[in-house]
């Protein structure tokens, strides 16, 4: 007779092994970029009120050591998801030069670290001249 | 000096008398040579001969010995006991699939998941062939990891995914799915995208990546199903960009 | 397999995917600066810090740049978060869940697409 018996799966399965709680930790970057994100809409607007006590305001709560805390959670998340997308960017798009497919390295470097070298040094560039 | 010995947790159910599943130990001779598929073969043979599990080739070809061991799935003919030693290992049927007896999941649900991305080659013109289809090394090179596939299933007791939505397809139907996809001598790849591109298709991952961390093959299907993604992506914006089929 | 579900997740995982690209290019260094480079390393002079940020964010192409960073990385935040709780058990939520996540991440671009313009 055949009764076949079906088990629960493990509920906490995302703490059982490092890839497990790895991948959560990726996922969970994107909750600390949404709320930089809205942040960044509050700083634009008040930016963009264009006087000096707004800027003022602006610069004090910069300056807070919550912000402080704030902006180094959400530096570590965000450098995590940069890390992790480039370092998957090679399986998602490999590619092949012939019968030989091109070391996941080099796809990384050149599609993913090496940009992103580039881009936040000319940021950097522009905002401090 | 007495023998060493090490003790197996081994997953016990038998559908005609247990209502639910139990954990029954066993002592067994430890070898260092030894791997986990001897130990259970040793208890078959000297303790408990109604021990029901899957087994052939004994050199991971065929595939059938996945376990979950230690609530890891393992293919348990290259398992070593050394690994384990001196501790108990605890043995258990593949997750995300239903039991049959013991150690023996229930795979019809794979199976037909499995026909349904139909592995195999699909040609235009079924008419017999005059000359033999040439393939160039790096056609082949272009699928090869991906055929490497025994289907063990440890891919799927790895993907948290099945549970979440049992219908997805999952990483072993994909992976070869795009391995036919990705064959010059294929002309299906049209007829495999609908069920590819379906919600319980390609869409029930969100790229975990532990399919290919177990897989004994390093067919990485995880990679698989994402290259998948980006196939399906192309093929749905050309559907909608150019909606007078032309594909 | 007995049934298939159409869906359109080929066009929000390719947003997911543009806005991850952005995501990671562009918002370590955006977090440095709002965070440490204007409170910190721009000199003591109010004035002269408040002129050099707006006179970098007004300028058209720095503000096409932040609008598609924010709405692209808006996509993909929302894309993942949904991902994650459907993971979670909310699989059922289904449409009502997409309405949240991409509503909100459409919200973000437009009230973006505002504030941009107006700076
Ligand atoms: S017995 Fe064949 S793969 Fe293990």
């Amino acid at each position: 007779m055949r009764r076949p018996l079906v088990r629960p799966y493990p509920k906490d399965w995302f703490l059982r092994t490092g890839a497990y709680r790895l991948f959560m930790l990726r996922e969970l970057t994107s909750v600390c970029i949404a709320g930089y994100l809205v942040f960044m809409l509050w700083w634009l607007y008040q930016l963009g009120k264009g006087d000096t006590e707004s800027f003022r305001s602006l610069l004090s709560i910069a300056k807070h050591p919550v912000s402080i805390g704030l902006h180094t959670i959400a530096l570590i998340a965000a450098a995590w998801h940069s890390i992790t997308w480039f370092n998957l960017t090679p399986l998602v798009m490999p590619m092949r030069i012939g019968e030989d497919r091109v070391p996941n390295v080099v796809i990384a470097i050149a599609m993913g670290y090496g940009p992103w070298l580039v881009v936040s040094g000319f940021v950097l560039w522009a905002t401090l001249h | 000096m007495p023998e060493p010995t090490i003790t197996l947790d081994v997953f016990r159910y038998r559908p005609d008398e247990d209502e639910r599943s139990t954990f029954q130990s066993y002592d067994v001779p430890y070898h260092e040579h030894w791997v986990i598929l001897d130990a259970l073969n040793w208890i078959k043979d000297h303790v408990d001969g109604t021990l029901s599990y899957r087994w052939s080739c004994r050199m991971g070809v065929c595939g059938s010995c996945g376990m979950m061991i230690n609530g890891d799935p393992k293919l348990t003919c290259a398992a070593f006991l050394k690994d384990y030693f001196p501790a108990t290992i605890r043995i258990e049927p593949l997750a995300n699939f239903p039991v049959e007896r013991d150690l023996v999941i229930v795979m019809d649900d794979f199976m037909s998941k499995l026909t349904s991305v139909k592995p195999w080659m699909i040609r235009d013109d079924t008419s017999p062939m005059e000359e033999e289809l040439l393939q160039s090394p790096s056609q082949l090179a272009a699928y090869k990891q991906f055929s490497m596939c025994i289907n063990c299933l440890l891919c799927y007791a790895a993907c948290p995914e099945l549970d979440s939505d049992p219908d997805f397809l999952g990483p072993a139907a994909i992976a070869l799915a795009h391995r036919y996809n990705l064959d010059s001598r294929d002309q299906g790849t049209a007829e495999r995208q609908d069920i590819l591109g379906a919600e319980e298709g390609v869409w029930g991952c969100a790229f975990i990546g532990e399919c290919t961390e177990v897989c004994p093959k390093n067919v990485d299907p995880a990679g698989a199903i994402q290259q998948a993604k980006v196939a399906v992506t192309k093929d749905w914006y050309k559907r909608m960009l150019l909606p007078w089929g032309k594909r | 397999m007995s049934h298939l579900t159409k869906t359109n997740e080929a066009f929000w995982w390719s947003l997911f995917s543009a806005g991850g690209v952005m995501a990671a290019l562009f918002l370590p260094v955006m977090i440095f600066v709002t965070g440490f480079v204007l409170p910190f390393m721009m000199g003591e002079d109010v004035e002269s810090q408040q002129d050099r940020m707006v006179s970098l964010v007004t300028f058209w192409p720095v503000r096409l740049a932040l609008f598609g960073i924010i709405f692209l990385s808006s996509f993909h935040c929302a894309h993942r978060i949904r991902h994650v709780l459907m993971d979670f058990g909310l699989r059922w939520a289904g449409v009502a869940l997409m309405i949240c996540c991409y509503g909100a991440a459409a919200g973000g671009a437009v009230a973006a697409g505002l504030i941009l313009v107006r700076l």
